[in-house]
């Protein structure tokens, strides 16, 4: 890096303002956002576990105001871009961020499937321990559409089991500079709804220790999320969304998840429905790929297209997570179509 | 450590190669935060001198293979490569056992005792059996994709306290349970596999590197590389239609193996790790465990 880090997260603070919205060329935008980490809590099958989770700072880049604490959630907020602009995505450390003591104090965000150089890439241990605040910037091309992921890269195994991770979804642009409803620029990618499932596993023990502990050296998860939420059973879904028969529906698939896990359809009969794979990890499938289930380790990324039937109904997406010694599960998480 | 013990020149016909593994217990330091020493059994190339994994044997597509099995310890052990060889039977303590095969189609296979419940493939008895295309060339397979240099990334876990100190003295392990607390990649922790030259990936700009993954352990590995996407050639010995799906992380089950073409696009300095959890560790202790450096100059 060739500026301080500081300065370049001042720099991007004050230009924030003006760049934001503003094209740099046709069609291309420079998306400013600058995330806070917070401390909050969860009640996961009644029990209390603390997260961290990132927010847009608010008010003036986090300058300011109450913006300072950041309003973080767990899973973050979405980021969503075209393929061809540019993100600067910055990180506000401050008096209020939760943080480990030394040596894994601070934090940083890695653009997880962004093939972004080193001094982007978030991670503490290549990039001169920069862990108080910076800007991590990426344009990513045409043919790059798809699903990826934020976490932050300090103490990995303490801080994205403690919910500092999001998804960012890169989608394809018109000539106009629009966003399409498109998995990719395929017409035949096309969808009317999108929604996204970030995986996750939480292991409350993880959750209260710090630094150098041996609790981290065994994993027993013992809450099962989609996009932050239980969803134990078809009758409280996790996540739901409210659709039109006959329509195209995109689920997005993040894996941020600690185990095995299987990804499904079915409807309220229990049948398997189809869907296709158009993307993987942020990269079009040479050819789509129609399944009725797809297996999702963690850090891996699927953006899939399903057709809901002509007839009224509900169909329930579900996350099985499994066991990474024999596959067997834990525990299935539900999601929830109506149309 | 005896890497490869295959003649190091590329040769046009079917030649006769002629290995000797000892099996034997001994122990391993696993280095850098966290790190320890735990009892293992091993292969190695001397007598004596058990490696985790075993040898890396290299040898080319029809190439005459007579592997020579020396068990130097207490009780029975065997070795098997998955989908080469197809003799399970035991060779007892003290005794000694040659496989004689054709060596089969270029690509990454994995040799294991398969013998006790996974206890002695837990205790590192494993390897990576590596297969060339018969006219040398630095491809996948002849006429498969070009390569600039290639790497061998055994991955594996252990779990010290209720397996190897168990096994290590003699007792009887409750193979039910298992939380292994030791993740390695050619027998490194994180600490010395980010430094060992035989497993980073360095390179400059425009170079492509094979990289054959063999998961010799009982946890699923999810691989994620920092810097580019990798193609996917090949994964448990199946090879996947051109043009390649590009991935960034990778799963690779237990006992399967998996070959990827990464190419080196842009410079910098980049891990590749375990996106599991407990496996940045050794014993829960960061940053260790499956974990490599990508160096691109």
């Amino acid at each position: 890096m060739s500026i301080g880090n500081y300065q370049k997260l001042a720099l991007a603070l004050l230009l924030g303002a003006e760049l934001l919205g503003l094209g740099t060329s046709a069609g291309a935008t420079t998306i400013n956002r600058t995330f806070c980490v917070s401390s909050l809590n969860k009640s996961l099958s009644g029990q209390s576990v603390a997260f961290w989770g990132f927010g847009d700072c608010g008010g003036r880049g986090g300058m300011g105001g109450s913006g300072m604490m950041g309003g973080g959630t767990s899973p973050g907020p979405v980021i969503e871009l075209g393929a061809g602009d540019t993100l600067n995505l910055s990180l506000m450390i401050n008096m209020m961020t939760p943080q480990e003591a030394y040596p894994y104090n601070g934090h940083t965000i890695h653009l997880h499937g962004a093939d972004v150089p080193t001094s982007e890439d978030g991670v503490p241990e290549t990039n001169n321990n920069a862990v108080n605040g910076d800007t991590y910037t990426w344009s990513p091309q045409t043919g790059h559409e798809g699903t990826y992921m934020y976490h932050c890269h300090v103490h990995t195994v303490k801080h994205l089991e403690m919910g500092m991770y999001g998804a960012i979804v890169v989608r394809p642009k018109d000539a106009s500079g629009n966003l399409l409803n498109r998995i990719t620029p395929d017409p035949a990618t096309a969808y009317n709804y999108q929604q996204i499932y970030v995986l996750g596993t939480v292991d409350p023990a993880y959750h209260t220790a710090s630094g150098d502990s041996t609790v981290f050296g065994d994993y027993n998860p013992q809450y099962f999320l989609i996009s932050g939420k239980e969803g134990k059973t078809a009758s409280s879904p996790a996540i739901s969304l409210a659709a039109a028969t006959s329509k195209k529906v995109a689920l997005r698939l993040a894996g941020l998840h600690s185990t095995n896990a299987t990804f499904a359809i079915k409807d309220s009969a229990g049948n398997l429905k189809s869907f296709t794979i158009y993307v993987q990890d942020g990269r079009a499938l040479p050819t789509p790929k129609s399944v009725t289930s797809v297996d999702i380790s963690p850090g891996q990324r699927f953006d899939v297209l399903t057709t809901l039937p002509a007839t009224s109904g509900t169909w329930y997406p579900q996350v099985t997570y499994k066991r990474l010694r024999d596959n067997s599960p834990y525990a299935t998480v539900y999601g929830k179509i109506t149309f | 450590m005896p890497w490869c013990l295959a003649a190091l020149f590329g040769q046009a016909e079917a030649t006769t190669q002629d290995f000797t593994l000892y099996i034997s217990s001994g122990t391993w330091p696993i280095n850098g935060a966290g790190g320890t020493i735990v009892d293992i059994w091993g292969y190695g190339d001397r007598a004596g001198s058990p490696t985790v994994p075993g040898p890396a044997l290299t040898v080319y597509e029809g190439d005459n293979v007579n592997l020579t099995v020396v068990n130097n310890h207490s009780i029975d052990h065997n070795l098997v490569i998955q989908g080469v060889s197809t003799d399970l039977s035991a060779i007892p303590p003290g005794g000694s056992k040659t496989y004689s095969f054709t060596a089969p189609t270029a690509g990454t296979y994995l040799y294991s005792d398969t013998l006790n419940n996974s206890v002695n493939r837990e205790m590192g008895l494993y390897g990576a059996f590596i297969v060339r295309p018969a006219d040398g060339s630095n491809r996948a397979w002849t006429g498969g994709p070009a390569y600039t240099f290639e790497r061998t990334w055994v991955v594996s876990d252990m779990d010290k306290s209720r397996w190897n100190d168990v096994a290590g003295s003699g007792g009887t392990i409750d193979t039910a349970v298992y939380k292994p607390n030791y993740f390695l990649i050619n027998g490194l922790g994180g600490f010395d596999g980010m430094m060992d030259p035989a497993t980073t990936l360095d390179g400059m700009v425009g170079d492509t590197a094979l990289v054959r993954i063999v998961n010799a352990g009982q946890y699923s590995q999810s691989l994620h590389f920092h810097a580019n996407h990798f193609e996917v050639l090949t994964s448990n010995g199946v090879r996947w239609p051109s043009p390649y799906q590009q991935l960034d992380t990778i799963n690779v089950p237990p006992m399967t193996t998996a070959d990827v073409l990464f190419h080196l696009n842009q410079p910098g300095h980049y891990p590749m790790h375990s996106h599991t959890s407990q496996m940045e560790t050794a014993n829960g202790i960061y940053l260790n465990g499956v974990a490599t450096m990508i160096m691109i100059h």
